[in-house]
């Protein structure tokens, strides 16, 4: 796939996982049950939690200042931790319909993984190396109870929308700074 | 095909019995001495060049004193072809609901192999390996239940059996450039201001962010064989309604829908269900 073609892809699977998300939000809040499930319910971010699901608060001119490389980065990294959280979580919600389609979003979410690393490739980028974030500090336990790990899985559906909107936003950017016909070479100086 | 009898030394010792007195049979059917070899003191061969008069059990036997006939020994024998390569593959993704999207992939096994010849339908991403899809009852299709869409996914077909294995080659494609949508539905039919215009309405069944559609109209006046269509032109982008004009003031028509990607890639969805409408009088 030439560079366009894999970001325009991208940028496709980013808006059918925000499509699937909407869809999955209802149901998946209703397992969590009583407060998460209520329209109003809107907690805290509690430090504790945003070592364990990548927090997508950023300073939007900070990120706008980016690189593609560095963003495109970013967007590696924290996907790749949200869905170590989520693989985590797929087999244990309540009904059999919500454990099926977690199942599903938990894959496209991996072929998101598996498209940025393809474009950054096509772009000449280097994957980030090492593991997919900060690791849960030592001591940090699993959550300390049923609530504080609800909480947790309620704040990986909210990064995850906040993500999703995100990138679909930085994708859509950068598929117009690299049009589908574009072959991208990268010429590199070497002494001689 | 040659099988060889071996004679243990001892028989030549004790019991007088040569390489010379085997009898080779197929089926208690005696194979002709043409066929056979003797290689030495003690041991036979036969040789089946056409395999087709070669059958189960192939034995070995000897005539010995007084002329009694004795089974030595004797093997079962399987004839068969190794698998063909795989030819023509090709996948394609029915929805079945709002969510449901699983991918038929079919393709040609090849010659008849009168073997148990087991085939999978592999198929994988860069990084990323899933379980094999294996065909239930048949031998030259499988469906995968659940496949994820914007991701180029590698597919291909493998055969084996006792004689060998072979590999079809790869099919690279997105799963949502092979998808033949549902049709259409609730489709209804609405009188216009004009009587020669009658606005259809509907339902889709596939969401945008999944895939934007385009669509084809047919219609004839009720009763009537002939269909006549809207300019495909006319309708090649996202809607879920069309006013159809130029038609007759005060007859009976009957509509029906079907949509495909808006890019073309994958297939026609079927018709929707017909509905009928009346255009004003004049």
């Amino acid at each position: 796939l030439g560079a366009g073609q894999s970001i325009q892809k991208t940028y496709d699977l980013t808006r059918y996982l925000e499509h699937q998300l909407r869809t999955l939000a209802v149901p998946y809040l209703n397992y969590l049950g009583p407060p998460f499930n209520e329209p109003d319910f809107n907690p805290p971010r509690l430090a504790r939690a945003t070592e364990r699901v990548p927090s997508a608060t950023v300073d939007l001119d900070l990120w706008r200042g980016l690189t593609d490389n560095a963003r495109l980065a970013a967007n590696y990294r924290a996907y790749s931790r949200l869905l170590c959280y989520l693989r985590a979580l797929d087999g244990q919600a309540g009904t059999a319909e919500l454990r099926h389609r977690l199942g599903h979003f938990c894959s496209s979410l991996q072929g998101l993984v598996l498209s940025i690393a393809g474009v950054m490739s096509s772009l000449g980028y280097p994957l980030p190396v090492g593991p997919a974030g900060p690791s849960v500090p030592p001591g940090t336990s699993v959550a300390p109870n049923d609530f504080l790990k609800k909480m947790d899985d309620f704040w990986l559906l909210k990064e995850l929308q906040t993500w999703l909107w995100r990138s679909a936003k930085d994708f859509n950017r950068l598929k117009k700074k690299v049009p589908p016909a574009v072959v991208t070479l990268r010429l590199e100086a070497r002494g001689f | 095909f040659t099988a060889l009898c071996i004679l243990n030394e001892s028989c030549l010792d004790f019991g007088n019995i040569y390489a010379s007195q085997i009898i080779w049979k197929v089926k208690n059917r005696v194979v002709p001495k043409e066929q056979y070899r003797e290689i030495n003191r003690t041991v036979s061969s036969v040789t089946f060049n056409d395999t087709s008069s070669l059958a189960t059990p192939l034995t070995c036997n000897i005539l010995a004193d007084g002329q009694i006939e004795q089974n030595i020994y004797g093997i079962t024998v399987t004839i068969g072809l190794p698998p063909e390569k795989p030819t023509n593959l090709s996948c394609i993704v029915h929805q079945l609901s709002k969510l449901t999207y699983p991918m038929t992939c079919t393709w040609n096994p090849g010659r008849h192999t009168f073997l148990d010849t087991h085939f999978r339908l592999k198929y994988r991403w860069p990084q990323e390996n899933f379980p094999d899809c294996i065909p239930k009852d048949v031998n030259n299709s499988c469906t995968i239940t659940d496949v994820q869409f914007f991701v180029n996914l590698e597919v291909w077909v493998e055969a084996e059996n006792a004689l060998g294995e072979a590999e079809s080659d790869p099919l690279v494609l997105d799963p949502i450039e092979i998808v033949k949508p549902l049709s259409p539905h609730n489709l209804s039919v609405d009188s216009g201001i004009l009587p020669t215009v009658l606005k259809l309405s509907w339902e889709n069944r596939i969401s945008a962010p999944v895939m934007n559609l385009k669509f084809n109209i047919r219609y004839k006046i009720f009763g009537d064989t002939n269909w006549m269509q809207v300019p495909p032109e006319d309708i090649d982008s996202p809607r879920t309604s069309f006013s159809v004009q130029g038609l007759k003031p005060y007859t009976k028509y009957v509509f029906s829908v079907r949509c495909m990607k808006e890019d073309g890639a994958g297939y026609w969805s079927d018709w929707s269900e017909e509905k009928t409408g009346v255009t004003t009088e004049d």
